[in-house]
């Protein structure tokens, strides 16, 4: 009979309490796992934002446009190496309730600009050479069962054409997907020309400009060069980096990671103090083993070992299990969620933190109890029975 | 038979100071459990109460048809002056109706706790406004000047955000505006608003005479029906038309709704977990005392008194956790100011509130914890075997 043996036997030798523990600390885990799934695709924002790419709204709010005219001037300044507009188009399909986040856009400079969009052979070109054409991400188009080649009306909720209606036609001719699971690929993109020339009002407005910049070293001096050419006029600007602005628009909704870290903090606290006394009081059961292994001879620094690696085993055990279980779980709502949350899934840091952690508090709830049996007294402890 | 089940119960929990460990760990993971929820619940509650704490049943909200928010709404002034025509619409003594076309366009502000930038509602009233408010008031300063580029900030504004202080300057556009006074509408939702003369702003956003919602006095609540249809039978108009009362409480919904779809599930997973550590420490509690319960047993005491001896100490400890836990939320987290985006597509600013119907959720999943958690041991303590007291040890 080796160590190892002897620690899994005295794990379960009360099955139902080591049910119970790694049901606690699976628990814990679950939670973890599952709410650090979330918090991955929360911040994704700010992690696929590219390097090189800079966004300019306008200084009073980024729901505030500024005049098309800016386009062509941003393209004159040094370090720059792409620029391309958005527009908000607040758009539905058939009900209000069915949201579709769309956005008009100068599409040959848009897809310049986001290299991540992958088109199937020969779409891109089909979609900068129609003017009608709407290229809907993958996600979107599986949300609404739209295919290629439909012909949809989408409403805008914000605009309105000279004919009085809020309608726009678009022939559907590329469906567009990102180029990792995590990009979300829940929006449509569509010709800014053929929005523009309908407008009954706020006619050559954009919404937004990207930057690509030559070198992300040079990012700051592009920035600046940017906000000081508009200083001034009645629209001034505000140039931050993708990732920034990504960041303070998550930043919009609260303070997320706080909150999560509540949650996640209770949970591990639980289980801390259930799985640390619980440990303490199963040795505490043994002193008297302890004392016959001490006598047949088992050195204290083996035993000290034994007890660590015993409650090191229980919680890999629950974490392992827990972590699989998120894994599970994630896996099943993916694709449901795919069009509000898209690319949820566990990913690997996520789960070898987990890991970590189990490792972690395996050794926190079996150091004292470790403690206790290597101090174990033959002597006395006999001397009890 | 009730003494019985009195003294078995009394010896239990007298005794609990010897698992002292075991039943700390039991008392704060149902704390925790508690905590979580109540927490949300106070998330939820909070923003419920501002949003709904905001409408007037004899207010009216239009905005242009379809548009579903007022950022998204724009009507003309001639839509206005119609409004001020309609059936139902209230006047003062002096004939004039209560009816005020506002704009409603978005600026930038800083949230204190992330120092990132936020989305502030900057909303372009006339005089009319105030009427149309109860219980408008300036706490500070005073109100802004017509015509100028003066603005006052509701009172949330300035808890939550960063640079808005009496008396100091903001840039919007080319030009700079300064805080004159703050206001307070008794903590409903207009407080996360900045509110400056409504021609200024027509102008800094080209305007022209536009704005974006009409809200209009109703001579009685019934009336918005006859507001209803003569803006069905009215061509020049394409309205959609509520009460203010039902124009906050669509957006209480979804924001309120969700944060209570996350808080629920997560406590209920980790109650399986609390339940298994009170499981756990029950299950000890019994085996501990396996030859006292036999002893008992055997000098004629019930094994129903034992097992209710057992419940009753697992219904104690999970309801002393339950009640840590509700205290520590209340003493935590009531009252405290947060803010998010609200449908709007702006900030919503308001405060935890832990209600007595939370509380008592929270106990009855803390008591749900401590009754499941010693159901087993509970029935095991009853078919404790009479000769157990004989076995040594």
């Amino acid at each position: 009979m080796n160590d190892l043996t002897l620690i899994r036997k005295n794990l379960f030798r009360k099955k139902l309490r080591a049910i119970l523990l790694t049901l606690s600390i699976l628990i814990a885990f679950l939670i973890f796992g599952v709410l650090g799934a979330f918090y991955k695709v929360w911040t994704s924002g700010g992690e696929l934002a590219a390097d090189d790419r800079l966004v300019t709204v306008n200084r009073i709010n980024f729901t505030v446009s500024m005049p098309y005219a800016y386009w062509s001037r941003v393209q004159a300044i040094d370090g720059v190496r792409n620029v391309s507009h958005a527009s908000w188009f607040g758009g539905y399909y058939q009900d209000p309730t069915q949201f579709v986040q769309t956005f008009a856009i100068d599409a040959e400079s848009y897809l310049d600009a986001y290299p991540e969009l992958v088109f199937p052979e020969g779409q891109r070109e089909a979609f900068i050479n129609t003017r009608t054409c709407l290229a809907v991400g993958e996600d979107l188009a599986a949300q609404y069962g739209w295919e290629l080649g439909q012909r949809i009306p989408l409403l805008s909720n914000i605009w309105q054409k000279t004919d009085g209606t809020a309608s726009w036609e678009f022939d559907i001719c590329a469906i567009f997907d990102g180029n990792t699971d995590e990009y979300p690929a829940n929006y449509a993109i569509f010709h800014y020309d053929y929005y523009n020339e309908a407008l009954a009002f706020n006619q050559d407005q954009i919404g937004w400009m990207v930057i690509n910049t030559t070198d992300p070293a040079r990012n700051d001096e592009v920035a600046r060069a940017i906000d000081g050419m508009f200083a001034n006029s009645p629209a001034e600007t505000e140039t931050t980096t993708e990732a920034a602005f990504n960041e303070a628009f998550a930043n919009q909704f609260g303070n997320i990671a706080l909150i999560l870290l509540f949650v996640v903090g209770s949970a591990f606290t639980t289980i801390l103090i259930i799985v640390g006394f619980t440990m303490v009081t199963a040795i505490n059961e043994r002193t008297g083993e302890i004392a016959v292994m001490k006598t047949l001879g088992f050195p204290a620094p083996r035993i000290f070992r034994m007890v660590l690696a015993e409650s090191v085993l229980l919680s890999l055990v629950g974490g392992l299990l827990g972590l699989g279980l998120a894994w599970l779980m994630i896996s099943g709502v993916a694709e449901a969620a795919a069009a509000f949350l898209p690319g949820l899934a566990l990913p690997a840091e996520v789960f070898l933190t987990g890991l970590g952690l189990a490792v972690l508090l395996g050794l926190l709830t079996g150091i004292v109890p470790a403690i206790n049996a290597q101090r174990v007294k033959i002597v006395t402890a006999l001397g009890k029975q | 038979m009730f003494n019985q089940i009195g003294a078995v119960t009394m010896i239990n929990l007298r005794s609990i100071p010897q698992r002292a460990g075991l039943s700390l760990a039991t008392i704060v993971s149902i704390a925790l459990v508690t905590g979580v929820l109540l927490g949300f619940l106070a998330m939820s509650n909070g923003f419920r109460a501002t949003l709904q704490g905001t409408g007037s049943e004899n207010v009216a909200v239009m905005l242009r048809a379809g548009s579903q928010a007022e950022l998204n709404s724009g009507l003309s002034s001639e839509q206005v002056r119609l409004v001020e025509e309609a059936p139902g619409v209230a006047r003062d003594a002096d004939g004039t109706p209560l009816v005020s076309g506002e704009l409603y366009v978005i600026v930038d502000g800083t949230k204190r706790s992330s120092g990132t930038e936020a989305n502030l509602p900057l909303r372009g009233v006339g005089e009319q406004a105030l009427r149309l408010r109860e219980g408008f008031q300036i706490v500070e300063g005073r109100m802004y000047e017509p015509g100028t580029n003066e603005l006052v900030v509701g009172a949330s504004v300035l808890r939550e955000f960063s640079g808005f202080d009496l008396g100091e300057t903001i840039r919007l556009g080319p030009n700079e505006w300064v805080v004159v006074g703050i206001f307070s509408t008794g903590g409903s939702v207009f407080e996360s608003e900045i509110w400056a003369d409504i021609s200024v702003i027509q102008n800094l956003y080209n305007r022209g005479t536009g704005v974006q919602s009409i809200r209009a006095r109703l001579t009685s609540p019934e009336a918005i029906e006859d507001l209803r249809a003569w803006e069905e039978e009215e061509p020049r108009v394409n309205l959609d038309v509520e009460t203010e009362t039902e124009f906050f409480a669509d957006q209480a919904g979804g924001t309120a709704v969700l944060i209570e779809f996350i808080g629920w599930p997560l406590a209920i997973t980790m109650a399986i977990g609390a339940l298994a550590g009170a499981w756990n420490t029950m299950y000890s509690s019994v085996d501990t005392r396996m030859r006292e319960i036999a002893t008992l047993r055997a000098i004629g005491f019930s094994g129903f008194a034992a097992a209710v001896g057992t419940m009753v100490e697992s219904l104690v400890l999970a309801a002393i956790g339950g009640l840590v836990g509700a205290l520590a939320t209340y003493l935590l987290f009531n009252g405290v100011s947060a803010s998010t985006l609200g449908s709007g597509f702006t900030q919503v600013v308001f405060s935890f509130a832990v209600t007595g119907g939370s509380v008592i959720a929270g106990m009855v999943m803390a008591v749900v914890i401590g009754f499941f958690g010693g159901l087993v041991p509970a029935i095991r303590s009853a078919y404790v075997p009479l000769l157990t007291v004989h076995r040594s040890e």
